[in-house]
């Protein structure tokens, strides 16, 4: 695997461990700074927040990929009667409760699929039916079992604002226990999912059974969005399975990573969520954990290397920045060139009125380059900005014929960026025969 | 908003007496009914065309922010404003209306920016919003409208409490100072709470306080036994009021402008070349369901009021293609879900039978020990019986339903066969080998059908009159003959139209 890696690789590698750096650093902060005491039920909180984190984060990267965000947000609605019926039957008892919630969400995929098959209804409105309907189905139920006399209905409603502090330690087991398998089906039909998430025509077209192994991934994310209800709740947990995805997603284009940065995220927001909610009775865990990942959505989208909006607009204003000075300098050396003599000085409302606010700019760097001077209330081209002027003009020309002559004279193909100097592309033999062209067309 | 009561309810005394009108307005079914029935047409309405422009989910989008429109406008108007507003304040719902559009615009934003896919930025944005409100609640706002459960159910069912009262005739407010006559006067302990003291100990100070004094609108000085004559009282629920408006509002908004929502439904490009600016209708349109959204939240909360724009015109659409018919048969379904809604909330499904019945059967025989009462939540009820609605139009649909689709295919299918046998028949009599291919005996050969159905089908050709039997052998009759004719021209007339 190692000798695999591009220089590209390594260093998103490196970026993933400083994160996960950074993100385990919250143990010590919250310990010391903060002074948050990691009692038992508190670790137990915690470990089973951050494990619900893990599990929803990886899942959720295939969900991600696959634009299938919002059956998510169908599916974990539509486990609410489940888990209503399962607590009429069997009691609160975790096992149950969550196979009734399996068992609800997968009927809910079942009529999405149907009525989306048989009907000319879209797939949008199904979901929007199947969500809502579930959903009132659970209310209404939930609202019979509250209605009855013996008081062991408490903590149900903790499946609809989700309540870290519900979380014992045989609940960890159990989650940790179903967490592996799911782990283990994932990597051991890793090419599998990946293959039928990226381009399931060309897998089917190989004689990938594409239906299995899509209802195989749908029904992992199904479960770990069961497994995440007791934390999220039913109505946020779309954002704890969508949310690390997505901010993973922003720092690399390559699924390994991207699922490992996902599960590092999740178990972070998950955990953090879990602790601040169990500190304070007042806060529902689901919308912590909510603001926690939207949290490190905005950083990712912000500052991820290459797709991040800060780099963007810094790219921006720099090409901006480049633009103007050229741009100036053409507007002087094509000015002065039409008065007949290169020392002539261009009035700055000319350039004003060509190039708009940007002049001011394009002018300073100019300056500093020491390629113009004012002179009484304008600008002249100095020596240096003769040259350069002269430099440019030769440059757009050669690119002109470049475009013009590469097929016959059999030139290498290079992009088209005429802000570079062609000279430093081609190769010299290149450069020599448009030259030679050059001179011919002058003369 | 009173003024347009007090009109309204000028023009009803002219048909019902005040009695009349308070004790039908009393009861909280009829209440609920009326609120449940207009979020439901003007849900229907503004869904019709949600649905037809692929966008059925923006009402899950505007239904979660509204929410957060709502608490930060209630947060607004109590903390800064030292106001005490109630959800029928016009300020809090132009506000948290304001929000349902700003969310449209944000998603928008977001995918556009190119970073989040449409779906993902969706998936995104309503639960983060939601989750912020959710916090706000728990931890800022101390007030009965606002907690978790009012967010998930609503409280249609307690609306009919929360009234204006109107007083038309002999309205009398009184107002008791410590001089009047009437004033109560008792002896309070002044000092105890501070000192916390009893008032049975030595330092506790009394003093003489009036119990009774302060202002009395109409009808509380009825109440207290403070005027002689009876005002003419109506109270009125405040939820009716706002649902009304809301609703008149969007239908108006339908009416006026159905040529250009229908044109940029069906054609968007065409309706922008005509001038219709599909863009500012879009926004309107979302508006709209801004409005209808928040002034939906208190009676049936914020996630369920997503059914109310979605299923009914998901049924309407199974039932029919056409426009005008889909808006008024979804708004008829929203309708009805909410007036039965109520029964089931209540036990009684359609008044077909009682679901304590149904739990009775499950207890006696499963032994699940369930408690025998249904007693549930309104808002919830009227979902189901909406979705019952849908199921029902998605089985017995005349066009579009899983019924009448399963009769027609079977019907295709007898009518290819019977083509078959009388092709077969129009082929081969008269000729050479007639007496080999059409006896009646060996004729299922020739189809490789079992030779029970080809009797069966025969028969039937038989009873049609359009074969006969000589012979033994299959005739066609002139009906028949005339019906294989027609189906090879027909036949015909399709091959050449496809060359």
């Amino acid at each position: 695997m190692l000798p695999g890696f591009s220089p590209e690789d390594r260093r998103v590698w490196l970026l993933i461990g400083a994160i996960t750096l950074i993100t385990l650093l919250f143990l010590p902060y919250s310990q010391f700074v903060l002074g948050v005491r990691y009692d038992y039920t508190l670790r137990t909180v915690a470990i089973g927040g951050s494990l619900l984190g893990i599990i929803s984060g990886v899942l959720g990267c295939f969900a991600v990929l696959r634009q299938q965000s919002l059956m998510g947000d169908a599916l974990s609605h539509a486990a609410l009667p489940g888990v209503a019926i399962a607590f009429l039957l069997a009691g609160r008892e975790l096992g149950f409760l969550l196979i009734g919630a399996g068992v609800a969400s997968w009927l809910g995929v079942q009529f999405i699929r149907l009525l989306t098959d048989t009907t000319r209804i879209k797939q949008d409105t199904a979901m929007g039916i199947v969500l809502a309907s579930w959903f009132a189905a659970g209310i209404a139920l939930l609202a019979y079992i509250q209605a009855r006399p013996d008081a062991s209905q408490a903590g149900l409603d903790t499946f609809i604002f989700g309540q870290a502090a519900a979380i014992v330690e045989k609940d960890v087991r159990l989650i940790a226990g179903i967490g592996l398998a799911t782990m283990f089906l994932l990597v051991l039909f890793w090419k599998e999912f990946k293959l039928i998430t990226f381009d399931a025509e060309f897998a089917g077209a190989n004689g990938f059974r594409v239906n299995l192994f899509s209802t195989l991934l749908s029904t992992l994310i199904v479960v770990a969005i069961v497994l995440g209800l007791q934390l999220a709740g039913v109505i946020m947990m779309v954002g704890m399975l969508i949310a690390p995805g997505i901010a993973a997603r922003q720092w690399t284009n390559k699924l390994t990573q991207m699922v490992t940065l996902a599960a590092i995220f999740g178990g972070f927001s998950g955990g953090v969520g879990a602790i601040i909610s169990a500190l304070d009775t007042d806060l529902p865990t689901g919308p912590m954990i909510i603001v926690v990942a939207f949290l490190l959505v905005v950083i990712s989208i912000s500052i991820a290397p290459q797709r991040g909006l800060i780099w963007q607009l810094l790219r921006q204003r720099q090409d901006q920045k480049r633009f103007a000075a050229q741009m100036v300098l053409d507007d002087l050396f094509h000015y002065a060139y039409d008065h007949d003599s290169l020392s002539t000085v261009v009035p700055e409302s000319f350039l004003k009125g060509m190039r708009g606010s940007a002049v001011k700019q394009g002018l300073q760097q100019l300056v500093n380059k020491d390629q113009v001077q004012p002179v009484n209330g304008g600008w002249q081209l100095t020596e240096a900005g003769r040259q350069a002027a002269a430099d440019n003009a030769t440059n757009t020309l050669m690119w002109d014929l470049y475009r013009q002559y590469n097929q016959t004279l059999d030139l290498p193909l290079i992009a088209e960026d005429r802000q570079r100097d062609i000279r430093e592309l081609l190769p010299e033999t290149a450069i020599h025969k448009l030259e030679k062209i050059l001179q011919e067309e002058l003369a | 908003m009173f003024e347009i009561e007090g009109l309204f309810i000028k023009f009803l005394l002219n048909f019902f007496s005040n009695l009349e009108i308070n004790t039908f307005l009393r009861s909280p079914q009829n209440t609920a009914t009326i609120i449940g029935g207009l979020i439901a047409i003007s849900g229907a309405l503004l869904g019709t065309f949600l649905l037809l422009r692929g966008m059925s989910l923006t009402s899950d989008a505007i239904s979660h922010t509204v929410l957060l429109g709502i608490v930060v406008a209630f947060m607004v108007l109590t903390q800064l404003l030292g106001q005490e507003p109630d959800l029928s304040s016009p300020w809090l719902i132009i506000g948290a209306a304001a929000a349902g559009v700003a969310t449209v615009v944000l998603t928008e934003a977001i995918y556009r920016s190119g970073l989040v896919k449409q779906d993902a930025a969706l998936g995104l944005a309503f639960p983060l919003m939601f989750a912020i409100a959710v916090i706000l609640v728990s931890r800022f706002v101390q007030d009965v409208h606002m907690d978790e459960d009012a967010v998930m159910i609503g409280e249609i069912g307690v609306a009919w409490a929360d009234t204006n009262s109107h007083c038309l005739e002999n309205c009398e407010a009184v107002t008791i100072t410590p001089d009047s006559p009437e004033a109560e006067f008792s002896r309070q302990c002044t000092n105890c709470r501070e000192l916390g003291i009893g008032p049975r100990d030595e330092g506790a100070v009394f003093s003489e306080q009036c119990s009774n004094c302060g202002e009395y609108s109409p009808a509380q000085a009825w109440q207290a036994g403070l005027l002689e004559t009876e005002p003419l009282l109506i109270f009125w629920p405040k939820s009716i009021t706002v649902m009304t408006l809301i609703t008149l509002l969007t239908l108006a908004f339908v009416l006026v402008f159905f040529k250009e929502l229908k044109l940029s439904t069906f054609d968007p490009a065409l309706a922008a070349a005509l001038g219709f600016r599909p863009g500012v209708l879009h926004y309107a349109l979302m508006v709209t369901i801004s409005l209808v959204a928040v002034g939906a939240f208190e009676a049936v909360g914020s996630i369920l009021v997503i059914a109310f724009f979605i299923i009914p015109p998901a049924a309407a659409y199974i039932l029919t293609d056409n426009l005008s018919r889909m808006l008024v048969i979804s708004s008829l379904i929203g309708a009805a879900g909410a007036y039965f809604g109520y029964d089931l909330a209540r036990g009684s499904v359609l008044g077909l039978f009682q679901v304590d019945a149904v739990l009775r059967g499950l207890n006696r025989a499963f032994d699940l020990k369930l408690a025998e009462t249904w007693n549930s939540s309104i808002s919830a009820s009227m979902v189901l019986m909406m979705f019952l609605f849908f199921f029902a139009a998605w089985v017995l649909s005349p066009k579009y339903g899983l019924l009448s689709t399963w009769l027609r295919r079977q019907n295709q299918e007898k009518n290819f066969d019977i083509q078959v046998i009388l092709a077969h028949i129009f082929n081969h009599e008269g000729t050479d080998k007639e007496r080999e291919e059409l006896a009646v005996g060996t004729l299922y050969h020739h189809f490789r059908w079992p030779a029970s159905t080809t009797r069966r089908m025969i028969d039937q050709l038989l009873s049609n009159d359009l074969i006969y039997i000589k012979d033994g052998i299959v005739r066609l009759t002139s009906d028949g003959k005339e019906r294989v004719e027609v189906f090879r021209e027909t036949q015909l007339a399709r091959e050449t139209v496809i060359q």
